[in-house]
């Protein structure tokens, strides 16, 4: 599994790569923490995620939603993510632990999650996903 | 000079791009630009803005202002406008931080007053929360964040955060009247609540500046401006829980999107006719996230005021609101179409409003010259002060730019240079930069960002706003 950052002029675009559908969601959650504040959060906490979704962008796209309301609100910096992928649903725990503005300081605000440049794809090792955080 | 293949000449600073660009297309693309900005133009913003074109009821045509680029849904700089019988609203031509706006403060000090520079910024730093996470020093109750979303300015006023007058300086008087709490949801309330008068991050900021130029002395006299007096010019929206709005939305109007048979070449524009539930849901959480981003900027505002009274002695009602306007909104306004005076429903994204002597909606003292357009620049670059016109009444439905616009991304930038170099670079300019973190710094140097000058230059040749004053920085609190 693994996630960089791709070149955008205005936004954060990050190309996430993982063996796994839920690999993928997992990743992705990681991928917006070193985005938000410079790197992904250790283990510790957890908490319930559930979400739906028509398709399997919308599906990110709900979950990705999810976990910058998540880390906004209840102040967990994600380290990852157990989830099932099901028919119109993807459910399960994320862990991570709690936000300190001395050690999450190296990243930017997130906005929202766009759905222009949203793609899931999938080669012969890994799904790899193109998302777009605005900043 | 270089322009991207497929796009007309039409003037010498308006580019139109063809019915036909991109399939659907209802009516053409507008963008205004300068030979010396060309070679900044991204294809994914051209595509956007014939994207855009493609919506049902669009009026006249898609708009793109000088600072124009790749954005979502809409590019960022671009403005539309859609018919109240047959268009849509959306989103995607609001974006995330609804009511992302400008204020901008004129005090009575001259630059020669501001004696313990470094100390007026530690002292705003700390008054002002700021960057991720952030959180605010307010604890509303639910029914004062009610009055927050259905006041705006207002509320922030009568809670002891400013004075009468504030609210008649502020675009649309702080407050739009649409605003329906109960399309807010509890999440967005969720993140609105420990969020209020806090700045945010990213290209958020709140700057003490020094009016350098004035261009146009009589119109700077309207405003109360004047060479060598020291402002202060806040920048921020409405914070998470417009965000929220904007997440929750998209999705119920992306169901609706397909419920009424549109068809869209990008996601990110899901749409609703203007009269639908689900288009009327959105303009009324949008309305109330907008009225959330003038109290918030009003919030701060009283913040920096108390600052200024306890450092300088400044009586806190010499201190004037010169005006606040929102860069990131949809509104139902006239405008005239065609020879016919119609109501639309005009979105701006990363654009300005910018309406002329004698337009509606503007406080008696400006009724003559326009309203104020301010235009900040990005980190340590100057910021504008310009008047709206009629030419943007005629040309594009009373609208112009809205900052500098950027040209390099953010892995660039900090590949360049260091926070810690830029920041020892700006103070040596006599420029105090404060913020959470370096990196905070580094996404925001001034080299990733189009010249803000050229820009300007741009809108005033155009005659879409004319150029009253330049503002420098003296000190800057990033978010």
């Amino acid at each position: 599994m693994s996630f960089e950052e791709l070149e955008h002029t205005a936004d954060a675009r990050v190309r996430v790569r993982a063996g796994t559908l839920e690999g993928l969601f997992s990743e992705a959650g990681r991928a917006l923490m070193q985005v938000m504040y410079g790197r992904p959060g250790r283990d510790g906490l957890s908490r319930s995620v559930f979400v739906q979704g028509d398709d399997l962008e919308s599906l990110m796209h709900a979950f990705l939603s999810e976990i910058l309301f998540i880390t906004e609100v209840d102040g967990l910096v994600i380290s990852g993510a157990e989830v099932r992928v099901g028919e119109g649903i993807v459910e399960g725990v994320v862990r991570g632990e709690p936000f300190s503005r001395d050690i999450h300081n190296a990243g930017r605000g997130v906005k929202g999650i766009s759905y222009s440049g949203l793609s899931i794809v999938r080669d012969k090792e890994s799904y790899i996903l193109d998302v777009i955080f605005d900043v | 000079m270089t322009m991207l293949p497929g796009i007309q000449r039409v003037r010498e600073f308006e580019w139109q791009v063809p019915v036909g660009y991109v399939p659907g297309m209802r009516v053409p693309g507008v963008f205004f630009l300068s030979e010396t900005l060309a070679g900044t133009l991204e294809e994914g913003a051209v595509q956007q803005l014939a994207n855009v074109a493609t919506m049902p009821g669009i009026v006249a045509r898609s708009l793109a202002m000088p600072d124009i680029h790749w954005g979502y849904g809409f590019p960022s700089g671009g403005v539309a406008a859609f018919s109240l019988d047959e268009g849509v609203i959306s989103p995607g031509g609001v974006g995330f931080d609804i009511n992302c706006g400008v204020r901008l403060l004129a005090t009575p000090l001259r630059e020669e007053d501001l004696v313990k520079k470094r100390e007026l910024v530690e002292r705003l730093f700390k008054a002002v929360p700021t960057g991720v996470g952030g959180k605010s020093t307010l604890r509303l109750s639910g029914h004062e964040l009610d009055r927050m979303l259905l006041e705006g300015s207002s509320w922030a006023v009568g809670a002891g955060f400013g004075i009468d007058e504030d609210v008649r300086m502020c675009e649309q008087q702080g407050c739009m009247k649409e605003a329906e709490t109960a399309a807010v949801s509890q999440k967005a309330r969720q993140r609105g609540m420990p969020q209020s008068g806090t700045l945010g991050s990213g290209n958020h900021f709140l700057e003490i500046q020094v009016v350098k130029e004035v261009y146009q002395p009589e119109v700077a006299r309207a405003f109360g401006i004047s060479a060598g007096q020291v402002c202060i010019m806040i920048h921020c929206g409405s914070r998470g829980l417009g965000h929220q709005v904007c997440t929750d939305h998209l999705r119920t109007l992306e169901a609706a999107t397909r419920k009424y048979g549109i068809t869209l070449p990008d996601r990110q524009l899901a749409c609703a006719p203007i009269d639908s539930p689900e288009g009327k849901a959105y303009f009324g959480a949008m309305a109330a996230s907008a009225n959330y981003a003038w109290a918030n900027r009003q919030v701060i505002m009283h913040y920096t005021r108390k600052v200024m009274e306890e450092l300088y002695g400044v009586p806190y009602k010499e201190m004037r609101l010169v005006y606040d306007v929102a860069h990131n909104v949809a509104k139902i306004e006239e405008h005239v179409v065609g020879g016919t005076t119609m109501k639309v429903c005009v979105h701006r994204k990363g654009a300005t409003r910018a309406f002329g002597p004698g337009a509606p909606d503007l406080p008696p003292a400006y009724a003559g010259v326009g309203q104020p357009v301010l235009i900040p620049g990005s980190m340590g670059t100057s910021s504008f002060l310009l008047h709206g016109t009629q030419g943007a009444m005629e040309k594009t439905f009373g609208s112009t730019c809205h900052g500098a616009g950027r040209v390099m991304s953010r892995t660039q930038a900090k590949k360049r240079l260091t926070g810690k170099e830029i920041r020892d670079a700006l103070g040596q300019e006599g420029i105090i930069v404060r913020a959470p973190s370096d990196a905070a710094i580094a996404d925001e140097a001034p080299e990733v960002y189009k010249p803000s000058m050229e820009v300007v230059r741009v809108v005033h040749e155009v005659g879409i706003s004319r150029l009253v004053a330049r503002l420098e920085p003296l000190g800057v609190i990033k978010g």
